[in-house]
């Protein structure tokens, strides 16, 4: 039933943005990787919409006539569907609001920006994502995209609709994290795939709506009498990015018997495992919640011994017997850091195992066989 | 040996009082009898040894390579090294070798390449050290250099540093791994650093906004450096070292602008990363002149080919600009261009995008610096300053050539090549390669591509 309310927004929801974007909302972009703060683009009246389509090789292929092949697949996705034009919210967007994240996402806003045929802000993320001065350079640069949204909207954005904005948001992650926390019981209700599924609706349903639907479910979950899973092994699931219908992985490990009861990704924990603070400077509170307080990326300087000791915490928290590591196809820094993690997670009998993926079909048949591996071996209790 | 040192402008009486320590650091280093021939025979390939400004380089590099290697048995106590840093570190590292003796402070992997790449052809053994440990060969396409600062430090072949220094100006896979370095080996890191989000529209303003991030990071590794040193580096200091570094550019610059200019070319292309070298070595005051005198000379003796018509390749052989510096450890691969009839006149990284106006503080002017390289520029600005170089340089056509290892210059290589060929209507051949890896690239192939690229400036050029 809860589920039927939600499929029935998504489907709907490009209708209703058309119809906004005729009573003059805006409609405002921005690439997936925590680090663009919704709440501004809420509070100018615009309709934020996280793009973060990804797991078709027809779109990452079809960025192949615009950059070279050791791009990421999911940056080459964002490529594509610009170029293809398929993802009604890909065209339906006035301005994207570009995080200068990893090199792979930066390029993708410069491919975009050099074509010229989007209004676009691009914003510097500084990778010293704990420093004093780089925290300024974020927070300045946050109230200059306030500016221009401004500016782009007709709209004000006053401390008053920022402070209902935040609210709003930190009741999303609020509730996404309780949802998510449901988990850490032995007999979880709630699988992996539905959960990433549930996050990903968040990037494009209306907040109000996603707000009230969470909560519902929360609600239900709570209520419901927990399923056995049998010996089914408890997972944590690791690496940077998991795009808006990249779920093989996770049907995979589901189909194999495994249960992946947390996701350290980009549209995993960092996002909703803790709220802005909602007093004070608001930019400066939204420049702290989005960089330094948060879990950094593996691109961030110095960032492996914070993004190791978190994961082990994980772990612990919810009583993991293994690891899945998933990246992308030329993602540098995770294939570096996977290295360390699996050396270090060794050291403490926990097995871990690194997938990769292209996006590409003939991915599917060797990862379904290291898959279905790694979990018999999780279940026999044997070290990797 | 005697002979090899002889090709590298060692005087015979330098020879007999270094030849103890040349032999101890290439032992170290894993040099072989069966090295030095091949060096040998590369030296009087690909490189103009007839000229006396290449021998004084290339004995400098030799000469740095055996002190960077004994740097510790001969009583250096404190070592920081950089690598994918911008110049910025240069010029701090210039600063505080005049001022110690002690510390030694070099960047990586400049040098090594160099010698032990395009010389003794031997970067393997140390690129295949990093893919052993996290940075594997493959589809993944790690950075060759990347991986020979893993693989130098893996292997012990240099002083394990205690400082190592990275600016993350380029990429985040440079940091990614002082930072892996510092929780497998305990080397402690600092990465000085600044934000990529120059709005095209934002031109010159973003660039002073970045460029000001960059000069706070930077004062900030300056306090770190002083904490390893144990002196105070004075503004005064950095002026004096960045003074002194930029005499050394203009000496270069004027070398690659002769070059440039000459028709027929007077020097082969793989002396670009040759000369260029020199800002990468580690040097002090007392270090400066010698490196003055070797590319003085050079431009001496290339300024008389120029005069008397001599040159590499035929008079009014195709002009054509590659993008990115010469290959790092494979001189045959630019030399074959020559060899192909084509006069490689200049590369990319000679286009400076200099929008920011006159600076007077020595901080500001290297943090400015340290974002304007073609390189370091957003694909849109990036398209206009090559087409813009292309048109001064009156050339027939570009040689697109992309370091896989790097997704920031690599991105930008479809859309290069699509602008020049839209604006400029001349031949464009894309080369895909590792710019430090000499596996990554078919000779045969290569050489293939440069045939058909020849036909291609020759066509172009009678269509005209």
């Amino acid at each position: 039933m809860q589920e039927e309310r939600l499929i029935a927004h998504l489907r709907d929801r490009p209708a209703q943005l058309k119809e906004a974007k005729r009573q003059g909302v805006k409609v405002i972009g921005y690439f997936p990787g925590n680090y663009v703060p919704e709440e501004i683009i809420w509070a100018s009246g615009a309709a934020p919409i996280c793009l973060a389509c990804g797991g078709s090789s027809e779109m990452a292929e079809a960025a192949l006539s615009v950059v070279p092949h050791v791009i990421c697949p999911f940056a080459r996705a964002q490529i594509g569907e610009r170029l293809l034009k398929k993802d009604p919210y890909y065209t339906m967007i006035d301005m994207l609001v570009a995080p200068i994240t990893c090199q792979h996402l930066r390029k993708v806003s410069e491919i975009w920006e050099y074509n010229d045929d989007i209004e676009m802000f691009k914003l510097g993320i500084p990778h010293k994502y704990n420093g004093d001065f780089e925290l300024e350079y974020y927070a300045d640069r946050l109230v200059v995209l306030k500016d221009k949204l401004q500016a782009f909207t007709g709209n004000a954005i006053t401390d008053g609709k920022i402070s209902e904005a935040i609210e709003l948001y930190n009741r999303m992650r609020g509730l996404l994290r309780k949802i998510s926390l449901l988990r850490r019981a032995p007999d979880s209700l709630f699988g992996a795939l539905d959960f990433v599924k549930l996050n990903h609706a968040s990037f494009y349903a209306d907040p109000v709506f996603m707000v009230d639907f969470l909560d519902s479910v929360y609600q239900e979950l709570r209520e419901k009498p927990p399923v056995s899973k049998g010996d089914a092994p408890r997972l944590l699931l690791l690496g940077p990015n998991m795009g808006y219908g990249d779920y093989k992985v996770l049907e995979l490990v589901e189909a194999a018997g495994g249960e992946i009861v947390i996701e350290e990704l980009c549209e995993g924990v960092r996002y909703y495992w803790q709220d802005i603070e909602n007093k004070g400077d608001l930019f400066q509170s939204l420049a702290r919640g989005y960089l330094a307080d948060r879990l950094p990326c593996a691109f961030m300087r110095d960032a492996t011994k914070t993004r190791f000791d978190f994961a082990l915490k994980l772990a612990k928290d919810f009583n993991v017997s293994g690891i899945i590591w998933y990246e992308l196809l030329n993602c540098e820094t995770y294939d570096s850091e996977s290295y360390f993690f699996a050396q270090k997670m060794g050291e403490r009998d926990i097995p871990m195992l690194i997938l990769e993926s292209s996006y590409g079909t003939a991915d599917t048949g060797p990862l379904k066989t290291r898959i279905d591996a790694f979990i018999e071996i999780v279940k026999g209790g044997v070290a990797q | 040996m005697m002979e090899l040192l002889r090709l590298c402008g060692y005087e015979a009486q330098e020879i007999e009082s270094e030849l103890p320590r040349v032999k101890k650091a290439f032992n170290k280093l894993g040099i072989t009898a069966q090295d030095i021939e091949r060096a040998k025979q590369r030296l009087n390939k690909y490189y103009g040894v007839e000229l006396k400004g290449v021998r004084k380089i290339l004995r400098l590099c030799i000469q740095e390579l055996v002190n960077w290697t004994l740097a510790k048995e001969e009583g250096k106590t404190k070592f920081i090294y950089s690598f994918m840093a911008t110049g910025f570190f240069d010029t701090i590292a210039y600063a505080v070798l005049s001022k110690s003796k002690e510390v030694y402070v070099g960047s990586l992997n400049s040098l090594h390449h160099t010698v032990l790449g395009s010389i003794f052809e031997k970067i393997v053994p140390i690129l295949e050290a990093a893919e052993k440990r996290w940075l594997k060969a493959g589809a993944v396409a790690h950075c060759g250099n990347v991986k020979t600062t893993v693989g130098l430090i893996a292997l012990d072949v240099i002083p394990k540093p205690d400082l190592l220094v990275n600016s993350g100006v380029l990429c985040e896979t440079a940091p990614k791994t002082i930072d892996l370095l510092h929780e497998l080996y305990g080397i402690p890191p600092f990465c000085y650093d600044t934000c990529q989000d120059r709005d095209i529209r934002e031109y010159p303003e973003a660039t002073k906004r970045i460029a000001d991030l960059l000069l706070k990071s930077s004062r900030r590794l300056t306090r770190r450096i002083e904490e390893i040193v144990g002196f105070e580096i004075t503004d005064d200091m950095v002026r004096e070292a960045d003074e002194a570094r930029r005499q050394l550019g203009k000496a270069i610059d004027a070398v690659q602008n002769l070059v440039s200019g000459s028709d027929p070319l007077v020097i082969s292309a793989n002396h670009q990363s040759l000369w260029t070298q020199l800002l990468f070595l580690p040097m002090g005051k007392d270090r400066l002149p010698e490196a003055l005198d070797a590319i003085n000379t050079l431009y001496e003796e290339l300024q008389e080919r120029v005069n008397n018509g001599v040159g590499v390749v035929e008079k009014g052989a195709p002009r054509i600009v590659a993008i990115l510096p010469s290959h790092y450890t494979d001189p045959s691969l630019d030399y074959m261009v020559g060899e192909m009839g084509m006069a490689l006149v200049s590369t990319d990284m000679s286009f400076p995008i200099s929008d920011v106006g006159d600076l007077k503080d020595s901080y500001e002017k290297l943090s400015v610096d340290g974002v304007q390289t073609s390189i370091h520029n957003s694909l849109a600005r990036r398209v206009t300053s090559i087409t813009e170089g292309c048109k001064k340089l009156k050339v027939d056509g570009v040689m697109d050539r992309f370091h896989i290892g790097c997704r920031t210059v690599t991105a930008d290589a479809l859309m290069i090549k699509d602008a020049i060929t839209k604006e400029l209507g001349i031949p464009v051949l894309l080369v895909e390669r590792d710019d430090f890896d000499p596996r990554v690239c078919n000779h045969q192939q290569y050489q293939k591509s440069l045939e058909v690229f020849r036909a291609m400036l020759t066509g172009s050029r009678q269509n005209k």
